[in-house]
């Protein structure tokens, strides 16, 4: 053997002991990093959101230090405001008027995108699947199909950046493969940290307005049963807390599969309450009279998915 | 009678008819299908004499267009801010009154310009309150509302106005 054939010989060895040291990653384990990568990494960028046919671009930053997490997200358009999420709960401070909206959300993660923690949970209703490699920003990223394994829900893609696992790119589609709703970064870069902004000393120099403060309860205490729920879902936040002008207490009961968040709204009715189908965007919501309560049911989700809700839901009472 | 019927039809589709017995002919229809469906018949023998195109329209074909409207999903924009409650009241005003002179000038004694407006103002729908309420929802459902711009987030402003009564 010559040595040219040896040294072709090493060569193909090489290749094949590095390959087979870097194993192909599945569409789980893509997911599973980026649920990861999204809570440790410092990082930040520049981030479009194209909603109801609106574009809204803004600057982002995650901070992570010590398991406490911190997002910001700063509007490039009017109206200019700056909206920081920290341990469940969403600032948002007004720059032209100077005031700061508290709202309190502890069933949400990120204004990214939300995957569930445990992928175990989505068996039975979504499959995820690796469709391909896109650049995203510049970027080289895994892009993951999340498919629906029925038509309650809408399919999802995600566009995972390969070295380090951040989500460049969600997009919801509907059915028929209409995009419905979009985020995409423009750029993005990660730090070795980032600061925090101390959302104490927010409110204390901004006039501070809380709202939605009260506190998760107990589902039991809810005037409704939903008895009828498509597959995968589940309950996960639910309160009664006052809204509107009038300061009606309304039960606000939160389901979720893993990535569809649907809302069921009871309140005392009023006469200016239409029933049936409504849609804002890509929320579908459909509203209904139950003895002299009024049901609506709201998500990103379809609207044959929000009315099988709706129509499912029975009085506490009535059921027992 | 029929055949006199017929022939006011047949002025009718060739723009012969006086404005007066159209007014009678078009109301005659609105009562009477079988006649309706008569001229869609002479309307289609007309339009086949002048063109060298026919297409059929099935008789129950307008009545299946305004059932299918009525099934249709209702879909509700957030409202925008961006004009004061006043001009808005004041557009509004003006588009009745705009309205009423069209009609009166195009409908002669039958109709009562001052009954017609009375009407109208009696049927006003308010929409603002149903909008708050939805963008209520909306807000506590998802924080998509911080996300998005103009129009979604402008009733937000109000819901924090109300929460501090």
């Amino acid at each position: 053997m010559t040595v040219v054939n040896y040294f072709f010989l090493v060569l193909f060895a090489s290749i094949g002991l590095a390959s087979a040291g870097e194993p192909e990653l599945d569409a789980r384990q893509v997911v599973v990093k980026m649920n990861h990568a999204m809570e440790v990494l410092n990082y930040q960028g520049t981030v479009a959101f194209l909603r109801n046919g609106k574009l809204e671009p803004m600057k982002y930053v995650h901070a992570a230090e010590n398991g406490i997490e911190q997002e910001r997200l700063t509007s490039l358009n009017s109206p200019l405001r700056e909206i920081i999420r920290g341990a469940g709960q969403v600032s948002c401070l007004f720059k032209e008027t100077q005031q700061t909206l508290v709202d309190h959300r502890p069933f949400e993660r990120s204004f990214l995108v939300d995957v569930p923690k445990k992928l175990d949970d989505i068996d039975a209703t979504y499959q995820l699947e690796r469709v391909g490699e896109e650049n995203v920003a510049m970027l080289p990223s895994y892009v993951i199909a999340i498919r629906p394994k029925d038509n309650a829900r809408y399919p999802r893609k995600i566009w995972i950046e390969k070295q380090r696992f951040l989500p460049l790119k969600a997009v919801v589609y509907d059915n028929s493969g209409v995009p419905l709703e979009q985020m995409v970064f423009t750029e993005i870069e990660v730090k070795d940290a980032l600061p925090f902004v101390d959302v104490q000393r927010l409110d204390a120099d901004y006039p501070a307005r809380h709202i939605h403060q009260a506190q998760p309860q107990s589902s039991d205490q809810a005037a409704f049963v939903a008895s009828e729920l498509p597959k995968g879902f589940k309950e996960i936040f639910f309160t009664r807390k006052p809204m509107h002008d009038a300061g009606q207490p309304v039960d606000h009961l939160v389901l979720s599969d893993g990535f569809t968040l649907v809302s069921i709204y009871m309140e005392n009715k009023t006469a200016a309450m239409p029933s049936g189908l409504q849609s804002i965007g890509a929320v579908n919501s459909y509203s209904r009279t139950l003895d002299n309560y009024q049901l609506t049911v709201m998500g990103v989700a379809p609207a044959e998915t929000v009315k099988l809700i709706a129509e499912g839901i029975k009085l506490r009472d009535a059921r027992e | 009678m029929p055949e006199d019927l017929n022939q006011k039809m047949s002025q009718f589709l060739d723009n012969e008819l006086d404005h007066a017995d159209a007014l009678l002919l078009l109301q005659k229809m609105q009562s009477q299908p079988e006649l309706q469906d008569k001229m869609n018949r002479y309307e289609a023998v007309s339009h086949a004499l002048k063109t060298d195109v026919f297409l059929a329209v099935r008789s129950d074909f307008s009545a299946k267009i305004h059932q299918h409207i009525r099934q249709e999903a209702f879909h509700l924009l957030p409202q925008r801010k961006s004009y004061k409650r006043t001009y808005k009241l004041m557009a509004l005003a003006a588009s009745v009154a705009i309205v009423t002179v069209i009609v009166d000038r195009s409908l002669e004694p039958p109709f009562n310009a001052a009954s017609t407006l009375q009407v109208a103002n009696t049927q006003l729908p308010e929409p603002y309150p149903l909008n708050k309420r939805i963008n209520d929802y909306l807000q506590a459902h998802n924080n998509s509302v911080y996300t998005n711009g103009e129009a979604d987030f402008q009733p937000l402003g109000r819901v924090t106005a109300y929460s501090d009564k």
